[in-house]
């Protein structure tokens, strides 16, 4: 037991000197709190780090483990530490290889509501990457088939955006049973 | 259809003659019947689902009141069992699934989400599923425990024993 | 149902299954197309018991969301409850108490058992195997009744709490537990003589959507169904939470990947779960079951209700921002639950309620595998498989 964590203390800060050595000009910020490892990175060159970070032989993040997103609207502190990016998607990776975990945030801006799709890296992200857009309405780019997953296709609104209330618009009293495609 | 109005006809009670005979309505022996051979149409969603199955299951084992026969078909079935949550996805295949059970039909409202949204009061929960199906009899909790079911399905029985409508034919006719 | 009638001749039949079908457990539906009995395409449709619950954790405080996270795997409750506070306790950077994790362990190892006893049931069931369904839920009943004498209810226990559980164990229950589990083996062979050897269900899952060990994990599977492709991961061995480290167990794996496999693995983890069970019965140590924390432990219900400095501890903690606040920050934390991995992904504003709860859901990621699975087998087997994957509707549309 004792070994295996050993493992992963000593590959924790190797993401994070791989990631200096290789892709400085994408990180924003990096942080090692409660055993967890994190990097913030730029948008243009997300797709490229967390390509890098599966394919390098000894990284080897092959799991990903979750993709979703954060909406910081009513977050000052976070909002001003990242040029006031409204949303924040976050990826989950694991590696099997080193067992350990690491967390790649990407800030988006809402007037450009798009991040790159990973869903040529990883097949899981498909259905991750399609809650997020049908949570927050944050496009993937190069997704197959980016629509709503979750919520019927015809709802208006992303249910987890700070702004949307936690009792809806209504849509749960009024509906037309005859519009829906059962 | 024409249910509601037999039964309000259909005064008398039945009564023994000295042959051995029995005289009852037609109504009284076809209500018997019904009363004891519920086809519930299972419709478990979440958590309420799982108390449903081990109501059928060895414990407590529903078929001691003659309604363990199953059926996954609405047109097969008089008993309609929505226990779980029902969201605004679900809700139009549950009204279709409504409608396509043959009348005269019950309806069962299973647990807290079904019957009033529970504890979730939020954006795409049906708060209550009455308020577009008519609901016979409802169960409180959260989940219901296995005893509960029994007894609304009970509950049920004595309706269809007393001659009354089911609720949507009562809706219906209003 | 829709669509035409064509035999192989290369027009295509749509085949709408769900969202109310008997074995898609309520609330699952897949649209498949077929050329004869054989499916070319099989597209998931979800999100119908979708509930809101990550929108609802930004609306109530630490404590009141371990209610949500009951009725997410609703199989096994405990596991949930588990999980989440130890997100909690993590961003909070409090350790509970040594009997508390012992506790939490047996609690979960237990729950374990229960749904993998429902998955085996319902699974045999949808082949046709009634008889399984009726053994496993005898014993599953046996299981409510200690959970309910332990929590207060059979199936949403609500028994964690930040800091701790709910309430200590009550006194009979080391001999129920040990009770149940010497029992256990012995109901658990009835099934194997009923289904391991038995030829229909072998020919049913035996090579049947089968899934390789690098699919897997590019799909992002875990849990059993991880496993039985022969990658030996546990995330309580490889990230050892709680006490997981003091106790010794295996972890099954499989080699196939395919609906008996899974099987197997299943059946072999609930003897390795007694075997936890045993251990941590044996090594339970005396102490207090919460931390010693006034502004995260509540005031045991006599206090509350007996004195009046208990009285304001009670309301100090359940009133708006004085209850369990943890530090500015986001925290995940997986832990394995019957299923997989499930993580809790916690963003906290330093207020009392969370700034955003994200749930990581093994089953949304094992279910999205399907489609790989079922492609190019025959339409039979769709049963077979989505039974193996155990995809639990309110975890996967949450
Ligand atoms: S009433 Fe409770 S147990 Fe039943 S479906 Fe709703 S949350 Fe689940």
């Amino acid at each position: 037991m004792n070994e295996e964590k050993g493992i992963a203390e000593q590959a924790s800060p190797l993401v994070l000197e791989k990631l200096a050595a290789h892709h400085s000009e994408a990180l924003l910020a990096q942080r090692e709190t409660r055993g967890r490892v994190g990097v913030v990175v730029r948008k243009e060159q997300a797709y490229a780090v967390l390509e890098y970070l599966k394919t390098d032989p000894e990284l080897a993040y092959t799991y990903l483990v979750d993709v979703t997103a954060v909406d910081n609207s009513q977050m000052e502190s976070e909002l001003m530490q990242f040029d006031y990016a409204r949303f924040m998607v976050v990826y989950q990776l694991y590696s099997y290889q080193g067992q350990c975990r690491v967390q790649v945030k990407v800030p988006v801006h809402e007037n450009d509501l798009s991040v790159p799709s990973v869903t040529g890296l990883w097949r899981g992200a498909n259905w991750l990457e399609r809650e997020t857009y049908d949570m927050f309405g944050i496009n993937f780019e190069g997704h197959p088939e980016l629509r709503r997953i979750l919520m019927p296709d015809d709802f208006e609104g992303y249910p987890l955006r700070k702004d949307y209330p936690l009792r809806g618009r209504g849509e749960r009293e009024s509906f037309n049973f005859e519009k829906q495609n059962v | 259809m024409g249910l509601a109005k037999t039964h309000i006809q259909s005064g008398q009670g039945a009564a023994q003659t000295d042959g051995n005979i029995i005289t009852t309505t037609i109504d009284k022996v076809v209500n018997w019947g019904r009363k004891n051979s519920l086809w519930p149409m299972p419709f478990g969603t979440a958590c309420c689902a799982i108390e449903m199955m081990a109501t059928l299951a060895s414990k407590f084992d529903l078929s001691r009141f003659g309604s363990e026969a199953i059926r996954f078909s609405p047109r097969q079935s008089d008993l309609l069992i929505v226990s779980g949550r029902i969201s605004i996805k679900m809700m139009p295949v549950l009204k279709r699934i409504y409608d396509q059970m043959p009348d005269p039909k019950w309806v069962i409202s299973m647990g807290a989400c079904a019957s009033c949204g529970g504890v979730f009061d939020t954006y795409t929960l049906i708060q209550g599923v009455d308020q577009f199906i008519p609901v016979d009899v409802y169960i409180p909790g959260c989940p219901p425990r296995p005893e509960d079911l029994i007894d609304a399905v009970m509950q049920v029985q004595q309706k269809i024993a007393s001659g009354a409508a089911p609720k949507g034919i009562e809706v219906a006719y209003e | 149902m829709q669509g035409g009638l064509e035999r192989a001749t290369g027009e295509k039949m749509v085949l709408n299954f769900g969202p109310q079908h008997p074995a898609t457990h309520g609330t699952l539906r897949i649209v498949l197309e077929l050329d004869g009995e054989s499916i070319l395409k099989a597209t998931p449709h979800l999100g119908y018991l979708h509930t809101g619950f990550e929108k609802l954790g930004e609306h109530l405080d630490y404590n009141q969301f371990i209610v949500v996270t009951d009725r997410m795997n609703y199989l096994s409750p405990l596991s949930n409850n588990f999980g989440y506070v130890l997100a909690v306790e993590q961003l909070l950077g409090i350790e509970v108490p040594k009997r508390c994790q012992y506790i939490r362990i047996l609690m979960a190892e237990l729950s374990r058992l229960a749904d993998h006893l429902l998955w085996l049931g319902t699974a045999a069931l949808d082949l046709g195997a009634f008889s399984v369904f009726l053994y496993s839920f005898r014993e599953r009943e046996k299981l409510y009744s200690i959970f309910e004498k332990t929590t207060g209810a059979r199936l949403t226990t609500s028994y964690t709490r930040v800091g701790g559980v709910f309430r200590d164990l009550y006194d009979g229950f080391e001999t129920d537990a040990r009770d149940f589990i010497s029992n256990f083996p012995k109901a658990l062979k009835e099934t194997h003589t009923l289904l391991t050897k038995n030829r229909i269900w072998m020919d049913r899952t035996k090579g049947v959507g089968p899934i390789s060990a690098d699919e897997a994990i590019n799909y992002g599977l875990t849990g059993p169904c991880l496993r039985a492709a022969g990658v030996a991961h546990d995330l309580r061995k490889a990230e050892p939470y709680s006490a997981y480290d003091e106790l010794t167990f295996d972890v099954p794996v499989g080699s196939n990947g395919d609906a008996y496999d899974r099987y197997l693995v299943r059946m072999e983890e609930m003897m390795q779960s007694c075997r936890l069970v045993t251990q941590a019965l044996d090594n339970l140590p005396d102490g207090p079951v919460n931390v010693e924390d006034n502004k995260i432990t509540m005031p045991h219900k006599s206090d509350a209700y007996g004195h009046i400095e208990g009285l304001i501890h009670h309301f100090k903690i359940v009133m708006d921002g004085h209850g369990v606040q943890p530090p500015k920050g986001d925290h995940y934390c997986a832990t394995e639950s019957p299923n997989g991995e499930l993580g809790f992904y916690i963003v906290s504003d330093g207020s009392g309620t969370g700034y955003r709860i994200r749930i990581r859901p093994p089953s949304f990621l094992n279910f999205q595998a399907l489609p790989h699975m079922l492609e190019g087998g025959m339409v039979s087997d769709t049963v077979a498989v989505l039974g193996s994957l155990n995809v639990i509707a309110g975890e996967l549309d949450r």
